[in-house]
């Protein structure tokens, strides 16, 4: 018996600490390897793939000059972007949000409530994002949409509002194209959003919340002040993973025909032929957004690290 | 009542209300709804020189001329609603657009789906090959062939007639005509179909990679107004309207598909 609290500490020094290597030569044969595997990559793609690169026919479909005005405007591509931006700003908001009370509901006492969300996670999680997207928009949006008629509401609204609808939600021409894409993008994410949240509140200790009853708080102010801030530092790196899975998912209902980044550059695909220099060029404009995004979930977790340290 | 009742009270009232709200009858005669609206809604899918994208975004082509003076002669404004071609149809047919003026063939298929007009167009199917894997092929039968392979836009007419015309030869699909070319130049698989003047123009284009077997159409087609079934009235109308502009059609149709003017509109 005296002997196994030794070994484990002996155990616990064996394990390589937080000791940071600097570089060795097996670190530079591997570059090295890695490296000559891309030339050579490069090279293949050369030979066996005839393209000619063509940049220059793709970026007036950024920005062009209008004539009439004097002045350089954004063009096809820079729509698209702006509504892809649009899409994954309310996305974020609007999944966080029916992600939270889904979550809520989850660990709920109610029977109902725990039903509901669980159906609801159960269907998204289990069928593929596509035949979502297409069952949602030809058979229960369809239903709805017409009924709500947003585009004449728009409409009717003083040229300030309209002013304020385009600066949120884009051209008002196209609301209900707009609202039906971020309508389905963000009942499809809330469903992962809901088991993150579930995850994060099941991993705050039920003594946290025992200590909270016993101090005399009510259930909401448990939530408030005990449970949901340690769930939340929890739930960040998933999070973060969920929202910026979200960002390149919103490319998904360009199939339906939202018109956002992906589906603007399949016209400009379409009509100049330059196929690969769209995709490349888009492709690095997904990167940008979502490794900004990724940055910024970074810094959070930091600050919540510092703060609750 | 405790917060729970009444915040799933509140959802279930405004469901039903929405259940509730009576849709606007959409079967009466779809030419008074869109008159009535002020508006026109156009589904089509971008195609070259059908409908695309000038220098400035606008969209310019043969569907775009046809739509704009219809919707001129009715008295409406137009809109576009370019639309993925995968989705066209079930689009049209959950009312997202009014009609597809967007060089839809007429087939026995689709058909079964939506109603057509008359024909206010018509146009062949061409082919484009490699030069490098199919220039000893003999036209038309050496194409039909296990080892040979042919490319399509997916969901398209020129699909179908691959596997009537060549059923031996597989057939690999893309979402849009460009990509299907770019495998037929690189090498990777022999032939393309498409709609003409397409396959002539990438041939012209590339001449050291491609060649054309025969300069004949594969085969011929018309296109037609496609419309939601269940509305004979807009049917005659825009029938009597294709009727009545019939050389206008075709001056516009010659402009685009026979002459190259427009070349410096896009980019």
């Amino acid at each position: 018996m005296a002997q196994a609290p030794k070994l484990t500490s002996d155990v616990t020094r064996a394990r390589p600490g937080p000791r940071r290597r600097p570089w060795g030569w097996f670190d530079f044969v591997l570059l090295a390897a890695v490296a000559c595997f891309c030339v050579y990559l490069a090279w293949r793609t050369n030979v066996v793939f005839k393209y000619n690169w063509e940049w220059s026919t793709l970026w007036p479909f950024v920005f062009r000059f209008d004539t009439e005005a004097g002045k350089w405007v954004p063009n096809l591509i820079i729509e698209g972007l702006l509504t892809t931006l649009r899409l994954a700003i309310w996305g974020i908001l609007l999944a966080g949000i029916i992600g939270t009370l889904m979550g809520l509901a989850r660990n709920s006492q109610r029977l109902l409530l725990r039903l509901i969300s669980g159906l609801y996670v159960m269907l998204i999680r289990n069928i593929p994002p596509v035949v979502f997207v297409f069952v949602f928009v030809f058979f229960i949006a369809s239903q709805i949409m017409p009924k709500l008629a947003l585009g004449d509401v728009v409409a009717g609204m003083s040229s300030t509002g309209q002013w304020w609808v385009h600066v949120f939600f884009g051209s008002p021409k196209l609301i209900d194209n707009f609202l039906l894409g971020l309508l389905c993008l963000s009942i499809f994410s809330g469903a992962y959003v809901t088991e993150i949240v579930r995850a994060g509140l099941e991993s705050v200790p039920r003594s946290q919340i025992e200590a909270g009853d016993s101090l005399g708080f009510s259930r909401l102010d448990v939530m408030r002040f005990v449970v949901l801030p340690q769930a939340l530092r929890n739930v960040l790196p998933p999070m973060a993973g969920q929202f910026i899975q979200l960002i390149k998912d919103s490319s998904l209902v360009s199939l339906v025909s939202i018109q956002e980044l992906t589906f603007m550059a399949q016209d400009v695909q379409v009509t100049t032929q330059r196929v690969f220099e769209v995709f490349v060029f888009v492709g690095v404009i997904y990167f940008v957004i979502c490794f900004a995004l990724s940055r910024l979930f970074a810094s959070l977790e930091q600050r919540y690290a510092q703060a609750n340290r | 009542m405790n917060l729970y009742k009444r915040v799933l009270g509140a959802v279930a009232v405004s469901l039903l209300a929405v259940a509730w709200v009576p849709q606007a009858v959409a079967q009466d005669n779809l030419v008074d709804t869109i008159k009535k609206r002020g508006k026109m809604q156009v589904g089509f899918g971008s195609f070259v020189p059908w409908a695309m994208r000038d220098k400035q975004g606008q969209w310019v082509g043969f569907e775009i001329d046809v739509s704009t003076k219809l919707a001129k002669d009715m008295g409406v404004a137009v809109e576009f609603a370019p639309t993925a071609w995968d989705g066209i149809i079930p689009s049209l047919i959950a009312s997202k657009f009014d009609v597809i003026i967007g060089s839809l063939s007429i087939t026995p298929v689709r058909q079964e789906q939506i109603d057509f007009t008359t024909p206010y167009s018509n146009s062949g199917q061409g082919i484009a090959a490699s030069k490098q894997l199919a220039s000893k092929l003999k036209w038309p039968e050496g194409y039909n062939s296990a080892d040979v392979t042919f490319t399509c836009r997916r969901g398209a007419a020129p699909c179908k007639i691959i596997e009537e015309k060549w059923p031996k030869a597989s057939i690999r699909q893309f979402d849009d005509d460009a990509i299907a070319f770019q495998e037929v130049i690189n090498g990777n698989a022999h032939a393309v179909i498409s709609s003409e003047p397409k396959p002539t123009f990438f041939t012209l284009k590339n001449p050291d990679r491609l060649f054309k077997p025969s300069t004949e159409n594969v085969t011929n087609s018309v296109e037609g107004f496609g419309l939601r079934k269940g509305n004979p009235a807009a049917l005659a109308y825009f029938n009597e309207w294709i009727t009545k502009n019939k050389d206008w059609l075709k001056e516009r149709h010659t402009y685009w598909f026979k002459s190259q003017d427009w070349a410096s509109m896009v980019p």
